[in-house]
């Protein structure tokens, strides 16, 4: 099982974000600078090539933190 | 139908033309969106487009690429028995394109020629229109045209390009597989929303506004919903492969090159690692041409595949996916086949 800290590495690894920023669990996604559809896109590649867990856009519209993203892995 | 099997159909030949004018994704986009720019470029792996100048068309660059083809082939054009467009790019509304090159390219007059409407997935499902031609015996050669005039400055992905491939009746060439596939339920995914019957255009949808970046945007641009792509692209298509070399009893291994549409490099890695294919087997041209929509498996083919294909029978699997929603496969053996280097024009 991967845990918060594994995922929000791996998370930060593939939207790949310009600028460096800190990111924890309550974070929200609206607060990111860079978190836009191309985030989105990465988040979804991420849980299908890493987690073998299919997740579609509007299961990442409902998610308000980095938290609930990672609650996706259920 | 989904998976079938085309026999005496010879891949004869293949051309390719781009446009002359390279459009830099990151240097050509306003200073204002540059470094955003830089980070896109890097996921969806296209940093060079060829972009057509305003009186270019989608035609005017087949129109090369068949002559090219035409003249290596040694082909008399007086034995060409259909000219069929795979495409979305059209010169007029109406009429069919494929009519009006048929004169242009002094065809004559006993050619099938017109049109059929797909994208991004056309190339499978093209050759198999020419192929079912020539296999049924209706026909003994036969000329596919594909591609697009998708590009625009403001948007980063789509590149043009313009391709031809050539078929004939051979008794002795290998069988061509296929599986072919579509969803309309998906047709909103990708679409040019206004300008149809279902919504014409209006005065309101050609007042623009300037996003960010400074492009303006109109009510007449395509729309696509990007996860829904990605999720389609990257859920649909590797089961597709695997099916169809399943149904024809292949392994991976029996395959020298699969192409697959170059829809951006976050989709095209996402399949490659999922069916678990040797980069050196799945070459792309996403970084210099970008996504060229039907074209991009002739596109590749040609630049990146034409030595290989020079050097005697090669087995390639072709996946073209996209607009409609429509994909298809194709296993295709090639040997002897005319190859020309690419055009520019």
């Amino acid at each position: 099982m991967v845990t918060i800290e594994q995922f929000i590495e791996q998370f930060l690894a593939a939207v790949d974000f310009q600028d460096p920023v800190e990111v924890k669990a309550d974070t929200k996604l609206l607060d990111l600078p860079e978190w836009d559809s191309l985030a989105a896109l990465a988040t979804i590649v991420l849980f299908d090539t890493e987690y073998g867990k299919v997740i579609v856009g509007p299961d990442i519209a409902k998610c308000v933190t980095v938290g609930d993203l990672y609650a996706l892995m259920g | 139908m989904s998976q079938c099997t085309l026999r005496n159909v010879r891949f004869a030949g293949m051309a390719t033309c781009v446009p002359k004018r390279v459009f830099h994704n990151i240097d050509d986009a306003p200073p204002a969106i540059r470094s955003e720019r830089e980070r896109l470029c890097r996921n969806i792996g296209i940093y060079t487009r060829r972009l057509c100048p305003d009186w270019q068309t989608f035609s005017d660059l087949a129109f090369e690429a068949t002559e090219k083809l035409l003249a290596d082939l040694k082909w008399n054009k007086a034995d060409i028995d259909a000219l069929i467009i795979v495409g979305q790019s059209p010169d007029y509304l109406t009429p069919a394109t494929a009519i009006i090159l048929q004169d242009r390219l002094q065809l004559p007059q006993t050619t099938i020629a017109y049109d059929v409407n797909l994208g991004c997935s056309g190339y499978p499902f093209g050759l198999h229109l020419v192929g079912s031609m020539i296999a049924s015996g209706a026909i003994k050669k036969g000329l596919l045209l594909v591609g697009d005039r998708a590009g625009e400055e403001k948007d980063p992905l789509f590149s043009d390009a313009g391709t031809v491939t050539a078929l004939e009746f051979d008794p002795n060439a290998p069988p061509m597989h296929f599986d072919l596939n579509s969803d309309g339920s998906g047709h909103k995914a990708i679409i040019l929303p206004v300008g149809g019957h279902r919504e014409p255009v209006e005065i309101s949808h050609l007042v623009g506004r300037r996003d960010e970046g400074g492009y303006w945007r109109f009510g007449t641009d395509l729309v696509l919903d990007g996860p829904a792509v990605l999720s389609f692209s990257t859920q649909r298509v590797p089961p597709a492969v695997e099916s169809l070399l399943s149904h024809v009893g292949m392994s991976k291994d029996e395959i020298d090159f699969f192409v697959f549409h170059q829809a951006n490099k976050m989709i095209n890695e996402t399949i490659r690692k999922k069916l678990r294919l040797p980069e050196e087997k799945v070459p792309s041209t996403l970084r210099d041409f970008g996504n060229t929509s039907g074209a991009s498996l002739p596109v590749t083919m040609t630049a990146r595949m034409r030595d290989a294909l020079a050097q005697g029978k090669k087995r390639v699997l072709l996946c073209g996916f996209g607009i409609g929603l429509s994909w298809g496969t194709a296993i295709v053996d090639i040997d002897s086949g005319v190859f020309p280097a690419l055009i520019e024009a």
